[in-house]
Formats: structure tokens, C-alpha cells, sequence
């Protein structure tokens, strides 16, 4: 097996809140310790309610936020780089291996531009194509790859709907051939009949331009239908990473079992009323001791409220953050 | 049988624009009963929310309401009376919050952010009722302490930021609720809220229906949503009404094929390696509306032109159950 594409190491993103005269300014933990690595190739699903860092976690990766502590080493083919410690020079070479994809496909788009102009434009910037008829041929093989109609490519974006504008945005995000792929709630805001064209599209790029992914979403549902691995997080940390099959059929930490029987069922006579949490979630600025989740679990001790519990092996390649998951799944 | 309490019939909106008259709700009929609640689902320019506006007369002033229409809503005093008919804002008093409440999808956007909590809830209250400012301040934290909110009495005073999202939802169907409705329009309810809150806003929900009796018109986009909370379910699609039944009937047995297709295209739980199959093409945007039967331009198993040139009319397939679509009608032809 080669070595991820992606390993994140001990990462923490701390943004201050305002500032004191006297003593340490106080601190929003947006992301707490945060080990992960993701394979190569892969279609790897972060889930987290709001306020769970899945987005701070995405942008520190594509170095759009600061790092407090820990490094990112990503593996190109020219070798390993740690991405805390990267210089600008290196920084303009990662943004071209690495891109963004945005949730909201009216705002992403710049409305005085052509379609054909907002796939080019990163072709522009990072000065990949010498002729306009090099930018165009890549231009239209990249659209015809997304499924655009070629014919629309001298459009402007107001005469698209949201699918449609999706998949130009999607266009412009590979058209400089990057490797990896952060798509941040990139179907959160389609209609649920043009969701799964996006998500399949998305599947079969993975497939043929062996893409590696980092998909975040809210939608357990969704995120679990697409990826190879789901990495569940709660309150800047995680509390379980494991591949799909292991994690929806047996999960393994309170959290996920809670956050997999809140999904309402299509079935009216499935009610799984057993597991629903109390309570809501802690604000970030001022965390509970011990384990995040203490505060909401079913099954919290006075262990919980003190210690916090360390991300370790749970069988079946599953990596679990609770002092008693082994206790629970007997 | 439980009363009815509020009858749809012929709903048609349009709206004047630059463009001419663009239509968002067409020729869409259904009733909701006592202890009822409706879920009535659709994707974006369905006309859901639009259909639910017209119940109170919410909709813009750009809107025109076809002749035929009616909304008969009835009264606690007296017979039925037509919504659409009232002319003065002060006639709508008695329906707007007072037979009807509605609570929509950004509990931030309905309060007001300058005012206290409780300033706004004893506020409606003494507008609807004949109720003293105290009894409205006892009753205001009495719903606030039912819909789960914890010490309610120093809730009452704060502000809206000081509340976390869900507790805003939750305060916000304690103010719908606390003059009695008869109905309750929820708008995308839970749609902003996180899953976990959200099961805990759909369990109070429907508590509170067993409890108060009332009817709700649920509208969400969330198939699931619907199948945990309804008792009947409408399909709207392009502002017409394409499927309406049962939720069992309906989310089993789909009679139209966008509802089967909106299934389709659902990622399920139970079947995490199952192929997501998107409904073909794109919803048609509102100046292009298609002729015959709004869904052909997208159907799978349309019948050559005669989708394109028929519109179809609601045909029952089982008893309260029955959708508009030309192929159940054929073969109701047939059978004869």
C-alpha cells in the first residue's frame, strides 16, 4: 500500500477571541489535536454538526487558514512536503495540485463572465497555456468531462440553474489538473433530483482522473454513499474514523450511533426514538472537560467528565475516541 | 370523523412580472383535518411555500389569485369563511395568528432582534386575545418551559442571540402555539437546524399536535422528514400538485413518476451501495413552463406526445390516494 496522499498530524486551529490586558487572550478551539491521514485516491467523507471544525479542518489542509500547532505533510510525486512549514514559491505550486469546491453555486460564480472565461481563468492565473487555442481546447475537454453542453460555453452564468452552475464550478476547479480535492457541502444547497447527478459525477471523476477527495458534509446519508472512509467529528475533534462499510454497519462511538439514528427514516414505521440526544451542543469557545461529548452522552462516567479519551484502535480499521466503546458495542 | 379545518380548492397564484404573468401554484386542492398534519414536499419553485403564503393571503402584492380559487377556512365561531374574499388587513387579524399561526425556516429573521423574547410573545398574544399582560407573561413561559426551553423564566427576558438555533425554533413554536391555533403553517422548520436538534424539534412537534389537537401544513423538501412526521403526504411539482395519499401509500407505493423518481434519487441508509439515479434533465425555469403535463420534459415514461398536449386531471388510484399523471388515467380508461 503506498503512502497517503494526505497525513494530518497532531493539527490545531485556534482563533483568539478579542483580546485581555491581563493573563492569555481567551481562545476558540476550532480544531482540537486533529490526527487523520487520507489515502491516496480515495473518496474520504468528514461528517460534524455546525460548529464541529469539518470546514476549518478542510481549509487549514488547502492552507486557507492558519495552523497554531501540528503539520499537514502532503505526498506529490516530487515528495513529501509539510504544508505548515511550506514557502510562498511552494504555496503557488499547492494551489495548483490542490482545490477548492464551494457549496453555494450562485455566489461562486463571478455573473459578468462567461462560462468558457470562468473555467479559463486558472489557467490564466497560474499561466498553464501559452494560446487562447490551448486554453480553449482544455477549456472544452474539461466541460465535455463535467457533462456541460459545449454549446453553452459563451453563456453567462444567470441563464443556468444550480446544477448546472455546479458543474461549471466543478469545471473551473479541475481544469488546472489538481490532484486533490476539497469539496466543502457541495450539494447542500442542489435539489434532491440533481444531488445524486452531482455526487455520480463527482464519483466518476474520482474514478477516471484518479482524484483523491475530502468531501465534507453535514448529510450522513450522503456522505455515506459516496466515500471509502467517514472521519465523524465533534467540537474541533474526532471522535471515530473507519471505512464506510465498518462504520454504518457497526458504529462505534456514542456520537455516531446518536448522529446515525437521528437521520429520519424513509420507512413511517421506523422509529428509533432509543437513541435520540438531549441537550445541544457546548459552544466552542468554552469547552466541556474530559471528553466533548460528556455532556450529551447516555453513557458518560465520572471518567468521561475528567479524562480525554485518545483516538485508538477499534478493530475492523476503525479508530475510535471513547474510554468506553468496547463496554457498549457487547 | 375529526373536523375540517381548512379546504384548498382550484388554487391558482400568479405573479405579475416584467417578463408577464409567471404561474407558481396551478389548480392545486386538498383539505387538512383536526390532529392532522399534511406534509407537503417539493423542490425549490414548486410552489410549496407559495401554496402555504396564500392560506393567510401572505403572498406579495404582485400576486393574483385566479377567480375560481378558494381557500375556506373554518371559523371556531360561525361557518366558514374564504380567505381569499377578505379585502382589509383587519379582517385578516382573526386569521392571521389567530385561526392560522406559521413558523418558517429562520427563527432568526422572524424575531425581532431589538426586543426581548417575552416582550414579543405577550405582545401577540394581547393583540389575539382578551388576555391581561399578566396572564399573557404567565402563559408565554408556561410554553416556553413545554417546548423544552430550561429555566423559562429567565429565557423570557433575553434576546434572540443569546439563544443557541434550535432553542430559537423552539421558541418560536411556543409563540406560534400559544394562542391556540386551529392550524399551523410550519415552513422548512428543521432545515436549518443540525440532525440531532432536529430529531428532538420533530418529536416536540408532534407531541404537541397529539396534545392541542390541531392541524399542521409541514412543508420540507426531506422525504425522510415527511415520512417520520405526516399523516398524509402532497407532491407539488411546478406548482402543481402531482401525487397526494397516505405516507405509507405514498412513500411505498408511488403512483407518479417524479415522486418514484424523487425516491431514486435519495441516498438511503439501508442501501448504502445502491446506484443514485438522478431525475433526468433540469427543473424548467419559471418563464419556460412546459405544456400538458409540467413533469414530461423530464419523465421517463412519458407517452409519446400526448403528455406534451394533456393536462392531466387528478385520477384516484386507491381510496386517498391519487396522482395527475396521463398513464394512471389510460388505464383507468382501460379498465372500463
Amino acid at each position: 500500500m503506498s503512502a497517503p496522499l494526505v497525513s494530518v498530524e497532531n493539527l490545531s486551529v485556534h482563533y483568539p477571541l478579542g483580546r485581555s490586558l491581563l493573563g492569555r487572550a481567551p481562545v476558540l478551539k476550532a480544531l482540537n489535536r486533529v490526527s487523520l491521514d487520507i489515502p491516496r485516491g480515495a473518496f474520504f467523507g468528514l461528517v460534524g454538526e455546525s460548529g464541529s471544525g469539518k470546514t476549518t479542518l478542510g481549509r487549514a489542509i488547502l492552507r486557507a487558514t492558519p495552523i497554531t500547532e501540528g503539520r499537514i505533510v502532503f505526498r506529490d510525486g516530487a515528495g513529501e512536503i509539510d504544508l505548515a512549514e511550506m514557502g510562498r514559491a511552494r504555496l503557488r505550486a499547492y494551489r495548483r495540485e490542490a482545490q477548492l469546491i464551494f457549496q453555494d453555486p450562485y455566489a461562486a460564480l463571478n455573473p459578468r463572465m462567461t462560462v468558457r472565461d470562468i473555467i479559463a481563468e486558472p489557467l490564466g492565473i497560474m499561466g498553464l497555456t501559452r494560446t487562447r487555442d490551448e486554453t480553449d481546447a482544455r477549456v472544452r475537454e474539461i466541460a465535455a468531462m463535467c457533462r456541460l453542453n459545449l454549446e453553452h460555453l459563451r453563456r453567462f452564468p444567470h441563464a443556468f440553474s444550480g446544477g448546472q452552475r455546479q458543474r461549471i464550478s466543478i469545471a473551473r476547479t479541475l481544469v488546472c489538473r489538481p490532484h486533490f480535492i476539497v469539496a466543502d457541502e457541495a450539494v447542500a444547497a442542489l435539489d434532491v433530483s440533481i444531488q445524486a447527478d452531482i455526487l455520480n459525477l463527482l464519483k466518476s471523476l474520482q474514478k477516471d482522473m484518479g482524484l483523491t477527495f475530502l468531501f465534507i458534509s453535514h448529510d450522513l446519508s450522503v456522505v455515506a454513499h459516496v466515500s471509502d472512509y467517514v472521519a465523524v467529528m465533534y467540537l474541533g475533534t474526532l471522535v471515530e474514523i473507519a471505512p464506510k462499510h465498518a462504520l454504518f454497519r457497526k458504529p462505534r462511538h456514542p456520537y455516531t450511533k446518536a448522529l446515525l439514528s437521528a437521520i429520519p427514516s424513509l420507512d413511517p414505521d421506523d422509529d428509533r426514538k432509543a437513541q435520540r440526544l438531549s441537550g445541544e451542543i457546548p459552544s466552542p469557545a468554552n469547552p466541556p472537560p474530559g471528553c466533548l461529548f460528556h455532556t450529551r452522552c447516555p453513557h458518560a462516567t465520572a471518567r468521561c467528565r475528567s479524562e480525554i479519551p485518545e483516538l485508538g484502535d477499534g478493530g475492523d480499521g476503525v479508530r475510535v475516541a471513547c474510554h468506553h466503546w468496547k463496554e457498549l458495542s457487547t | 370523523m375529526a373536523e375540517r379545518l381548512i379546504s384548498v380548492s382550484d388554487l391558482t397564484v400568479r405573479f405579475r412580472t416584467d417578463e408577464g404573468l409567471v404561474t407558481a401554484v396551478d389548480d392545486v386542492s386538498f383539505d387538512i383535518r383536526e390532529g392532522e398534519i399534511l406534509g407537503l414536499v417539493g423542490e425549490s419553485g414548486s410552489g410549496k411555500s407559495v401554496t402555504a403564503k396564500a392560506l393567510m393571503r401572505l403572498n406579495a402584492d404582485n400576486a393574483v389569485y385566479d377567480p375560481q380559487s378558494r381557500v375556506m377556512l373554518s371559523m371556531p365561531d360561525g361557518g366558514p369563511l374564504d380567505v381569499l374574499a377578505l379585502r382589509r388587513a383587519r379582517d385578516m387579524l382573526p386569521v392571521r395568528g389567530g385561526a392560522i399561526s406559521m413558523i418558517f425556516q429562520e427563527p432568526m429573521a422572524s424575531f425581532a432582534p431589538a426586543l426581548t423574547v417575552g416582550h414579543q410573545m405577550v405582545e401577540q398574544l394581547m393583540l389575539h386575545t382578551s388576555m391581561s399582560r399578566k396572564a399573557a407573561r404567565a402563559l408565554s413561559i408556561e410554553m416556553l418551559d413545554r417546548v423544552g426551553i430550561s429555566e423559562p423564566a429567565r429565557r423570557f427576558e433575553q434576546y434572540t442571540f443569546e439563544f443557541s438555533g434550535g432553542m430559537r425554533q423552539r421558541a418560536m413554536i411556543a409563540m406560534a402555539l400559544s394562542t391556540r391555533p386551529r392550524l399551523l403553517i410550519a415552513d422548512e422548520p428543521t432545515t436549518a437546524l443540525d440532525v440531532t436538534i432536529q430529531a428532538q424539534v420533530l418529536d416536540l412537534m408532534k407531541d404537541l399536535v397529539r396534545e392541542f389537537g390541531m392541524g399542521i401544513l409541514f412543508i420540507t423538501h426531506d422525504l425522510g422528514v415527511i415520512a417520520q412526521t405526516a399523516d398524509r403526504v402532497a407532491v407539488m411539482y411546478l406548482g402543481r400538485l402531482v401525487e397526494m395519499g397516505g405516507v405509507r401509500q405514498v412513500l411505498r407505493n408511488p403512483l407518479h413518476p417524479y415522486t418514484r423518481g424523487l425516491l431514486g434519487a435519495l441516498p438511503r441508509l439501508d442501501a448504502l451501495d445502491a446506484p443514485l439515479t438522478p431525475v433526468p434533465g433540469d427543473i424548467p425555469g419559471p418563464l419556460e413552463r412546459p405544456s400538458g403535463c409540467v413533469f414530461h420534459t423530464r419523465c421517463t415514461e412519458k407517452i409519446g406526445p400526448v403528455c406534451a398536449a394533456e393536462v392531466p386531471a387528478h385520477v384516484m388510484a386507491a381510496p386517498g390516494h391519487g396522482a395527475r399523471c396521463l398513464r394512471l388515467d389510460r388505464a383507468r380508461e382501460a379498465a372500463r
